[in-house]
């Protein structure tokens, strides 16, 4: 398959989509002009790439909870944080613990802490209704907050920790291209993981449970369990997407931990669309084009001179935003379509709506809300 | 804090003064999941939106009163009250109908979203009119009421008793409300069920507009209270929300009388941390205060989901 036909058929499905990738291409063409034209420094459109790809691991994770499960997380950053603190103890020689470890032991003990505290929390929500694990999260986050704060002689408290090695080093590229390139590779290795557990079986019943949970129970499902299985998932992706930003800030302390972040990864999951893979990326980005855009408000003369302070505009533009998707336009910028179904049933079912009535195609474009065990991949 | 030896009995003063503004709160947050069927994130935030309307009021009034006292406070602190509860509870009612009203099919998962911008909204609100300092009412500063002191040993300040009083006066006006009145008695059936209640005739239009209004009006009071007592912050109420939703699932959500009991025991033990650390009992001090609401919370919802006094979860 040429690239052309595969950027058709699972990029480019319709005319809005088209219009958003296009918007996209531009961007990020314009960015790679600025490069060129000595605008941007490399360097600065690196970092914003590796942050990118942190926050777009940080909206896969909490898509699999939202977007999959229908679960909603107010701790993403504490969950972030957990992950972040994991690699920073273990791996800075002059952290409280001062152990100075090899990265990828960070990077499973941001695993394996994260897993147990989403077990933890899970545990005494997951059976409940939704607003149960929204409330519990959101004081679950501040608990957190407050233990890296206080207990300074495990964490710093917060003045934070610095001397985090960076990852790699080997690597003949500058440490800002080689961070780069692992977040890609990171985003890659979890988007295909997770695109391809949401194919699965288990992220049918989960697309079940989300529309109609005595439905999934009525089939047999233990919910409770894939309820569970989700949760963990997605902390854990977002454990990760912490360590990495340990590793590529090489200093933390409990500033990033407050709501706000966890909002930001909120908007870019329901902004890009719940659910869609693909929307939680393209959300990541535009999360941080609103941040950093926002930073430069502050050097055009024109704002700068009013005496605004941009902190407040940007957390009443979030505001806005927030009631504003929730009203208009809850399906996202990139709501998922048919992705969720295996290339090849896709194949057949066209071929297929070929052959026989028009209206049998409807089945494939069948989106997460809708999609019960009846979907079109259900026969793989 | 004074640094002697601090009687136990002042630990439960304080915590009977933090319990009132807790069951303020707790109340109008208790109100709209039974009534509106959601859990507000916003309200919290409502709370600082109550006390800094009364702040903003406290410039009109105290020329015009000058000193004039009442129990014990200047009499412009009474009326800034009552205009930051006129204010939130327009406010409240305001942003139902622009924001929750239209949404009502995106279910409650929806609009608990959406009260996340909203709270957000009112936050970047108050910092873009009043700043992010710290602000304080202006109310002079008052010693512990000297006799009270003399024959108990326990500080309690002019402003506690007003607080404590006026929580109790608002607490027991809202409870005649619900059993006295049409309109409590509407009130109550459309929390009960809400389709049932307007197949009876009952509109519950009208209802969601009073609810917004006595929950909007009963969570200003907290928060000026809680400026009163502490300081006026633009944090304060979502700081504090935490505790609120614990007293709320503690008393089991949606029950109004839950969250009157769920308030008073989260405020109490919320300041009664300290004293069960000295004591022994728990390894963590009042740094840890919300941690410790937080925990009962997950006890509660481990053992009991529907809380103490609700029937259903």
């Amino acid at each position: 398959m040429s690239v052309a036909t595969w950027v058709n058929d699972t990029l480019v499905r319709d005319p809005t989509e088209r219009r958003i990738f296009a918007t996209l291409a531009i961007i990020t063409a314009l960015l790679v002009v600025g490069v060129f034209a000595g605008v941007i420094g490399p360097r600065f459109l690196l970092f914003q790439v590796a942050l990118v790809g942190m926050y777009a691991l940080l909206s896969l994770g909490l898509n699999v909870q939202w977007g999959y499960a229908g679960l909603i997380n107010f701790s993403v950053a504490a969950f972030w944080g957990l992950g972040a603190y994991s690699a920073a103890l273990l791996t800075a020689p002059n952290s409280p613990l001062g152990m100075g470890l090899h990265p990828i032991f960070g990077f499973l003990a941001a695993i394996v802490v994260s897993a147990l505290v989403a077990i933890l929390i899970g545990i005494p929500t997951l059976r409940l209704r939704e607003d149960y694990l929204a409330i519990a999260s959101l004081g679950l986050a501040e608990v957190i907050r407050l233990i890296i704060l206080n207990e300074r002689q495990w964490t710093a408290g917060s003045s934070g920790i610095s001397g985090i090695p960076s990852l790699l080093e080997w690597l003949p590229l500058t440490s800002a291209a080689t961070t780069a390139s692992i977040v890609v590779v990171l985003l890659a290795l979890t988007y295909l993981f997770l695109r391809r557990i949401h194919r699965s079986p288990w992220g049918r019943v989960l697309r079940t449970i989300r529309s109609d949970e005595d439905l999934a129970k009525a089939l047999g499902k233990d919910t409770y369990r894939f309820k569970m299985q989700a949760f963990v998932v997605g902390s854990v992706v977002m454990a990760i997407a912490g360590a990495f930003y340990a590793h590529l800030n090489l200093y933390i302390d409990p500033s990033d931990l407050v709501p706000l972040t966890t909002f930001y990864i909120w908007i870019a999951v329901i902004l890009g669309g719940t659910g869609s893979n693909r929307g939680a990326v393209v959300g990541a980005a535009v999360v941080i084009a609103i941040r950093e855009g926002s930073r430069f408000l502050n050097d055009i003369a024109f704002i700068g001179n009013l005496g605004l302070d941009v902190a407040p505009l940007r957390l009443l533009f979030v505001g806005i935003l927030i009631i504003l998707i929730m009203r208009y336009r809850q399906d996202g910028l990139l709501p998922p379509k048919d992705e969720l179904i295996w290339p090849s049933a896709q194949k057949e079912s066209s071929a297929a709506s070929r052959g026989a009535a028009a209206s049998d195609g409807g089945v494939v474009t069948d989106g997460t809300t809708s999609g019960g065990p009846s979907d079109g991949g259900e026969n793989q | 804090m004074i640094p002697l030896q601090i009687s136990p009995f002042q630990y439960i003063v304080n915590g009977v003064v933090f319990s009132s503004i807790i069951v303020l709160a707790a109340i109008g947050l208790s109100l709209v999941y039974s009534i509106a069927d959601f859990a507000n994130f916003a309200h919290g935030d409502l709370m600082t939106v109550g006390a800094f309307s009364g702040l903003f009021s406290v410039a009109i009034f105290r020329p015009m009163l000058g000193d004039v006292g009442l129990f014990g406070l200047p009499l412009w602190f009474f009326l800034a009250l009552a205009f930051g509860m006129v204010a939130a509870a327009v406010i409240a009612v305001v942003t139902d109908r622009i924001i929750y009203q239209p949404m009502e099919d995106s279910g409650s998962i929806g609009l608990l979203i959406t009260s996340i911008g909203v709270a957000l909204v009112y936050r970047a609100s108050i910092f873009l009119s009043f700043g992010s300092d710290s602000e304080r009412y202006g109310v002079a500063r008052q010693g512990p009421i000297p006799w009270i002191r003399e024959s108990f040993g326990v500080a309690i300040t002019p402003r506690n008793f007003v607080v404590v009083i006026l929580a109790t006066v608002l607490v027991t006006g809202l409870h005649l409300t619900l059993t006295r009145t049409t309109l409590g008695r509407k009130m109550r059936a459309t929390a009960d069920n809400a389709d049932l209640a307007r197949v009876s005739g009952i509109r519950t239009d009208e209802v969601i507009i009073a609810m917004w209004l006595i929950g909007g009006a009963l969570a200003a009071a907290g928060g000026v209270f809680l400026g009163l007592e502490e300081l006026v912050r633009p944090r304060m109420g979502f700081d504090i929300l935490l505790i609120v939703f614990a007293a709320v699932i503690l008393g089991g959500i949606g029950s109004v009388y839950g969250a009157m009991l769920g308030g008073l025991v989260i405020g109490m033990v919320h300041e009664l941390v300290p004293l069960f650390n000295q004591w022994g009992i728990i390894p963590v001090g009042s740094r840890y205060a919300a941690a410790v609401a937080f925990v009962i919370m997950v006890a509660i919802l481990l053992v009991k989901p529907s809380g103490i006094v609700g029937e259903s979860g």
